[in-house]
C-alpha cells in the first residue's frame, strides 16, 4: 500500500485508530494506540517511541549493566516505522499494522528483529535465493483466566485437556474448541492462514501450524499469532502460555520449516533433478549445523528455555541432523522437491520468531560463504548420545558465550545485535539468580513463571 | 604465600562467583593466606531471604565452591545477602560454631579480607574498571563525610562518585554494587545514563570475578 492510499483505506474499512505493534528482543509485542490523524501525519518513519522499550528486560528491570552505542542517552525516542502492507482491520473501528523500529533518521536499529530479518534476507536475495518459511506455534491452554493464574502464581492451573501425555487427541482437541472458534475467524481477518491444529503431547498443549509464506510474512504471522491468541484466551476467560517449561510435562516448542527457491523464477534449489540433495543445499545445511551451538542463544532466550533440553523428551539435545529424524536439532525432509525443506527444531515457545528465522538464515549464509564440510546424517536417537558427542548448550551462560566466541554467526547477525543479545542474556541469567530464582531447582520456579507465563 | 587453588564448580552462579572471588582477594593478604592453607572443613552459606546458597570446602590448600546446600556442612551461615553491607548489618544466624569453633574462626576471618580505605579501593576498582568499552576517562570520588575527594584518571571525565566512606569502601572493594546503592540512595553519581549503566557493568563484573 502506498502511503497515498492509507487515507482510502482508512475509511473504507471505518478506522479511527491504529494499533502499531512491533517487538523487543525477548520478543515482547509493543505499539500505541494513534489516532488516524497521529498516524498518517506521521509517516513515512512513522511515531515515536521511548527508547527505554529496548533497555528493560521481562520484568520491566532497566538493563543497568552496559550501553550499547545505538541507545540514546537520557531516554530519548526511536520511531515506530509502519509497513504498511500489514495495515488489518483489528476489530470495529481500530486497525493495527507491524512496524519496524528504527532511528530518528530512519536508519534501522541493528537490534529491530523484524529489520534484523529483512537484512539477513536481503544478503539470501543478494545470492539469488528468497526464501519460504512456515513455522509451528505450540501452547498450553488452561482453564482458569489469567487473573486467577496471576492470583496464584501460574500453579495448579487446569489444562484443558485429559492430563494424560498422548498428543493427536479429538477428544482433547474437543476441549479446545471454544478457544479456536474464537481463534480462527480473528486470525483469518488478520489474513493470517492455517493449515491446520490439534492436540499436543502436554497436558492442555496445542500445536497450530502456519502455511508457509515468505519468511518476514511467516514470522509476521507468528507475532500477530501468539499476540491474538493471548487476547482470545483474555477475552473467553482461559489464559495460555508458550514459555518453553510451564510444568514438568513436555515442553513447548517453536519449530521452523524454510527452503530456498530461485529469485528468476521460483523454484526450489534444495534437490538436484536425480533426487538427491543439491551441492547448495549440503552447503547451506552444513552452516546452519556448524552454527547450531551459538545459535541456541537465540533459539532458548529464557533461563526456562533450557529446561527444555533434556532427552527422550521430544526436544533436540544435540546438534546434529537427519532425514526425517525428530530428535536431531534439524530434520531434513526430501519427500518431492517441491516440498523439500529444513526443519529447525531447537527454538522454544518463548523465542522471537524474527530472530529465530533470522539466526538460521545466517547460519545458512555461513554455509554458503564459508561451505563447511557436512557432518553425516544421524540415523540413529539423538538423545541417547553420550556426553563425549557435542550437545547443545544447556544453561543460558554457556550458550551466550558460545555465541560471543562465534565470529562466522556474528558477523552474519552483526556485532551490534550479538553484543547486545548476549549482555541482556547475562543479564537474564544474573536477575534470576539474584531476584529469587533457585539455581539448585530441577523444575520451573516461581520465578520463571511470574516473569514468562505471560509475555515469555 | 603459598599458592591457594580456589576451584568453582561449571556455571558458577552469582554466589559462587562472588565467594570464590572473596577468597581470592583473602588470599593475597599473608595472614589470610597461611589461614586458607591450613583451613579443612565444609561451610555453606545460604541467603535469608531467597534461595541462593554457596557451600565452600576447604582442604588445606584447595577450595572447592559449587552452588546449593551440601549434606555435610560443618558450619551454616545463613543471612539476608541484601543487607550485608549496611553499617550495621542483623547479625547472621550460624550453627554448628560450637562443634567447629576454629573452623568457623578462621571461616570469619578469609570471607571478610581487608578492604583498604575508600581512596585505596577507588584507586584498585579504577585499575580494574577503567579499560572497559564506553567507560569515562576519569571519575572524581568525593567522601561526603569528610568533603575529601580523589581522582581517578582524567580531571575532566565529566563523572562524579559521592557517598560517605563506608558506601564508597562497599561498592569500589567489589562487596556492592554500584547501581544497586545509587538507586537505594546510598550513593549519588553526576553523570550520563551511559556512564552509570557502563560503572554498573564493570562494578558487577568486579564484585562477581574480581579480574581473576
Amino acid at each position: 500500500m502506498d502511503i497515498s492510499e492509507v487515507d482510502a483505506w482508512l475509511d473504507a474499512n471505518e478506522i479511527e485508530w491504529v494499533r502499531t505493534e512491533g517487538v523487543t528482543i525477548d520478543g515482547v509485542i509493543i505499539g500505541k494506540h494513534l489516532h488516524r490523524s497521529k498516524f498518517i501525519g506521521a509517516l513515512p518513519n512513522g511515531s515515536a517511541i521511548s527508547e527505554i522499550a529496548y533497555g528493560m528486560d521481562l520484568a520491566g528491570s532497566p538493563y543497568f549493566s552496559w550501553w550499547p552505542n545505538w541507545r540514546r542517552d537520557a531516554l530519548g525516542d526511536f520511531l515506530q516505522r509502519p509497513d504498511l502492507s500489514t495495515l488489518r482491520r483489528l476489530r470495529p473501528g481500530v486497525a493495527t499494522v507491524l512496524v519496524d523500529h528504527c532511528a530518528l533518521d530512519g536508519a534501522p536499529l541493528p537490534v529491530c528483529p523484524r529489520a534484523l530479518l529483512q537484512s539477513v534476507l536481503e544478503r539470501i536475495a543478494e545470492h539469488g535465493y528468497g526464501v519460504t518459511a512456515a513455522f509451528e506455534i505450540e501452547g498450553v491452554l488452561y482453564s482458569e483466566s489469567v487473573e486467577v493464574a496471576r492470583k496464584t502464581g501460574y500453579r495448579n492451573l487446569t489444562p484443558i485437556s485429559h492430563p494424560s501425555p498422548i498428543g493427536y487427541s479429538n477428544y482433547n482437541s474437543h476441549h479446545q474448541v471454544a478457544f479456536m472458534d474464537a481463534l480462527l475467524p480473528r486470525l483469518a481477518d488478520l489474513e493470517i492462514a492455517v493449515e491446520g491444529y490439534h492436540d499436543e503431547a502436554a497436558p492442555g498443549q496445542f500445536e497450530i501450524n502456519l502455511i508457509p509464506a515468505n519468511a518476514l510474512q511467516a514470522a509476521d504471522a507468528v507475532l500477530r499469532a501468539k499476540q491474538t491468541m493471548r487476547e482470545v484466551a483474555f477475552d473467553i476467560g482461559c489464559s495460555i502460555t508458550f514459555m518453553a517449561k510451564p510444568n514438568d510435562a513436555y515442553g513447548n516448542g517453536l519449530h521452523v520449516h524454510h527452503s530456498l527457491r530461485s529469485l528468476d523464477d521460483g523454484s526450489p534449489v534444495f534437490l538436484d533433478a536425480d533426487g538427491a540433495m543439491s551441492n547448495l543445499m549440503r552447503n547451506y545445511l552444513a552452516g546452519i549445523v556448524s552454527t547450531m551451538r551459538a545459535a541456541t542463544s537465540v533459539m532458548a532466550p529464557t533461563v526456562n528455555s533450557y529446561r527444555r533440553f533434556v532427552g527422550w523428551a521430544a526436544a533436540p539435545t544435540t546438534p546434529t541432523w537427519g532425514e526425517d529424524n525428530k530428535s536431531t536439532g534439524v530434520r531434513v525432509l526430501t519427500r518431492s522437491p517441491n516440498s523439500t525443506r529444513i526443519e529447525h527444531r531447537v527454538a522454544s515457545g518463548d523465542a522471537n520468531p524474527y530472530l529465530v528465522l533470522a539466526t538460521v538464515l545466517a547460519g545458512g549464509l555461513v554455509g554458503l560463504e564459508q561451505e563447511p564440510e557436512l557432518p553425516p546424517p544421524l540415523t540413529v536417537a539423538g538423545w541417547g548420545l553420550p556426553p563425549s558427542w557435542p550437545h547443545l548448550p544447556t544453561t543460558i551462560m554457556d550458550a551466550a558465550d558460545l555465541l560471543s566466541a562465534d565470529d562466522a554467526l556474528t558477523k552474519q547477525l552483526g556485532s551490534e545485535f550479538v553484543e547486545h543479545w548476549t549482555q541482556s542474556r547475562r543479564w537474564e541469567w544474573l536477575m534470576f539468580n539474584t531476584t529469587g530464582g533457585d539455581a539448585t531447582s530441577a523444575s520451573v520456579t516461581d520465578w520463571e513463571l511470574s516473569r514468562s507465563f505471560e509475555l515469555g | 604465600m603459598g599458592a591457594m587453588q580456589i576451584l568453582v564448580e561449571h556455571d558458577p552462579t552469582p554466589i559462587v562467583r562472588t565467594m570464590a572471588t572473596t577468597l581470592r582477594r583473602a588470599a593475597t593478604a599473608p595472614s589470610l593466606n597461611s589461614k586458607l592453607a591450613r583451613m579443612r572443613g565444609v561451610a555453606t552459606i545460604k541467603s535469608s531471604t531467597d534461595p541462593q546458597s554457596v557451600t565452600l570446602t576447604f582442604d588445606r590448600g584447595t577450595v572447592h565452591v559449587h552452588r546449593g546446600v551440601a549434606v555435610n556442612t560443618d558450619v551454616v551461615i545463613e543471612l539476608d545477602l541484601a543487607t550485608l553491607n549496611d553499617p550495621t548489618p542483623p547479625k547472621p544466624k550460624i550453627t554448628g560454631a560450637a562443634r567447629h569453633p576454629m573452623f568457623a574462626l578462621a571461616l570469619s576471618k578469609v570471607l571478610d579480607p581487608p578492604r583498604g580505605t575508600w581512596a585505596e579501593a577507588a584507586d584498585t576498582f579504577w585499575n580494574f574498571a577503567s579499560s572497559g568499552s564506553g567507560m569515562p576517562t576519569g571519575m572524581r570520588v568525593v567522601n561526603t563525610d569528610t568533603g575529601d575527594s580523589h581522582q581517578l584518571g582524567d580531571a575532566d571525565g565529566g563523572v562524579e562518585l559521592h557517598g560517605s566512606a563506608h558506601w564508597l569502601v562497599a561498592v569500589l572493594s567489589g562487596n556492592a554494587i554500584l547501581g544497586e546503592e545509587i538507586l537505594a540512595g546510598h550513593l549519588n553519581f553526576v553523570g550520563a545514563l551511559q556512564h552509570v549503566a557502563v560503572l554498573t557493568g564493570r562494578s558487577i563484573e568486579y564484585t562477581l570475578n574480581g579480574g581473576y
